[in-house]
């Protein structure tokens, strides 16, 4: 674990102005070899662009498929949620309708960056009263966070 | 004195106030400049109509019927009026045949000017690679292809991921300030009738606001709820033709994300704006246009009225309406009309 972290902080420290690149958009290739000769070194960094490059709902369509995800596909993004929700008035990392939407629409570098904040969920209920579409976003916060821990995160973009 | 009504324009105005009028007795003269009545829906060959899906022959078929076979209601198909001498009661128009040249001269009671709108075209702004790359239509050529049944490609397959893209032509400084009112609703029933008709697709609204307003707002809820299609907020920078597919580069505005991605279709919710006609007829009948070229009703919450006594307004000339409000619009023209008559002439 204490490797881990190591690993985590030395993550691109050669990147001028580091604090303005998300993790998630370094690759940093441990052993790089070209034409038989190591060239493994710092110039092997790579910041990949944020643009969104593809669609991917695999993960929303498996979302809908859990237990209390089953109406997530009615949110149309109006923020009632959020507006109510007494954990993303104290923490921005989390944001239920954020979250619907980058999972609806397979936002991959996102989903790693907020992941672990779906568990803030004090799971009140404040949302599901609020939200006009009958979306059950604390029943759909479950879902993901079942979703994520499965690790149907992962493939895609 | 005179108990005919000129009725400049057989689109869906028009046909209803010629209908209406020819029940209530009246003699119509229908003056339509294309070849074929109908307007719009019959020339574009819309599929069907917002918000129910009923098919457009349903309310066109019956009208334009009527006025085909009418004994009340002369009909000038290729025509266009040429001049309007009078006052309300008694006008004298002229009439051309634009095929053969010939002029007639009518004289008739009061004008119902009912000459409609042209959809956008979108190859004067050049974002949208319309003209210029293949596979991108207007919902108004996606109409006739829903229509047949068969959407595709220009290499004949069906596309598997298509976007639409709101608002073109409309709410832009650099081509129309106005919005046209009805494009939103068109454009989510044409993504339902694809997934009817194709199943197997992606369909993705790229939207700026979604406004269908009173009861379309069921086509809005069903597209997302029932066919899961996806609504992306932002509006397209570029559309960029790569040989095989087409990028759409634009940012969703949700996730402040921009975005490049890559679709087989790109079809364009193209505005509704004032056409030749209108304009034309406007000179001919000495009306005043809008800072926007359509014509300006005396006040604008009294659509009839067009501020000349005797000449009277209906649908899409006047501002940018849907199906049904046009067609009580003829038929609220056609009122007027009739108080016309019932002053001048008993019917």
């Amino acid at each position: 674990m204490a490797a881990e972290e190591r690993k985590k902080e030395e993550k691109g420290r050669f990147i001028a102005e580091r604090r303005y690149v998300d993790d998630q958009r370094i690759v940093e290739p441990e052993k790089l070899e070209a034409g038989g000769v190591d060239m493994s070194g710092r110039w092997g960094t790579l910041v990949l662009p944020r643009t969104i490059e593809e669609f991917d709902h695999s993960l929303f369509e498996g979302v809908k498929r859990l237990p209390r995800g089953g109406k997530v596909g009615k949110c149309w993004q109006c923020g009632n949620c959020t507006a109510v929700c007494p954990v993303a008035h104290a923490n921005p990392m989390f944001n239920p309708r954020y979250l619907i939407h980058i999972v609806r629409m397979g936002y991959q570098a996102e989903i790693e960056k907020v992941k672990d904040y779906v568990y803030l969920c004090s799971g009140c209920g404040l949302c599901s009263a609020a939200c006009p579409k009958d979306v059950d976003p604390q029943g759909v916060m479950i879902a993901l966070s079942i979703a994520f821990k499965s690790g149907r995160a992962k493939g895609g973009r | 004195m005179t108990g005919t009504v000129l009725v400049v324009g057989g689109g869906p105005a028009g046909l209803r106030a010629a209908v209406d009028l020819a029940d209530f007795g009246a003699r119509v003269l229908l003056v339509e400049k294309r070849d074929q009545l109908g307007g719009a829906p019959v020339r574009w060959k819309y599929r069907s109509l917002a918000p129910d899906f009923t098919p457009t022959e349903e309310v066109m078929g019956p009208l334009i019927g009527f006025c085909e076979s009418s004994p009340m209601v002369e009909v000038h198909k290729g025509s266009v009026v040429e001049g309007c001498e009078g006052s309300v009661g008694d006008f004298t128009v002229k009439v051309r045949n634009e095929a053969d040249g010939t002029t007639t001269e009518h004289r008739v009671s009061s004008v119902i000017v009912a000459t409609g709108f042209e959809h956008f075209d979108a190859s004067v702004d050049p974002r949208y690679a319309y003209g210029r790359a293949p596979n991108v239509i207007g919902i108004n050529e996606l109409e006739a292809m829903l229509k047949e049944g068969r959407v595709v490609g220009h290499d004949g397959r069906p596309p598997k991921r298509v976007a639409f893209i709101f608002c073109v032509g409309s709410r832009d400084r650099s081509t129309n300030p106005w919005c046209c009112t009805v494009c939103c609703g068109v454009s989510i029933k044409q993504a339902i009738e694809m997934k009817q008709t194709l199943g197997d697709v992606q369909v993705y609204m790229i939207y700026m606001d979604i406004r269908t307003v009173g009861l379309w707002e069921k086509l809005y809820w069903d597209s997302m709820e029932k066919y899961g299609i996806n609504y992306i907020r932002g509006r397209v920078g570029e559309v960029y033709y790569t040989g095989e597919k087409l990028l759409v580069k634009g940012e969703d505005t949700l996730v402040r994300g921009p975005f490049e991605v890559l679709f087989d279709m790109v079809v364009l919710a193209v505005g509704i704006e004032p056409g030749p006609g209108t304009k034309q007829a406007a000179g001919v009948l000495g009306l005043k246009l809008n800072e926007y070229g359509f014509i300006a009703p005396r006040q604008p919450n009294v659509h009839v009225d067009s501020g000349r006594d005797g000449i009277f307004l209906a649908g899409t000339c006047i501002a940018p309406m849907s199906i049904e409000e046009t067609l009580s619009e003829g038929s609220a023209a056609a009122m007027q009309a009739a108080k016309v008559l019932k002053k001048t002439v008993a019917v």
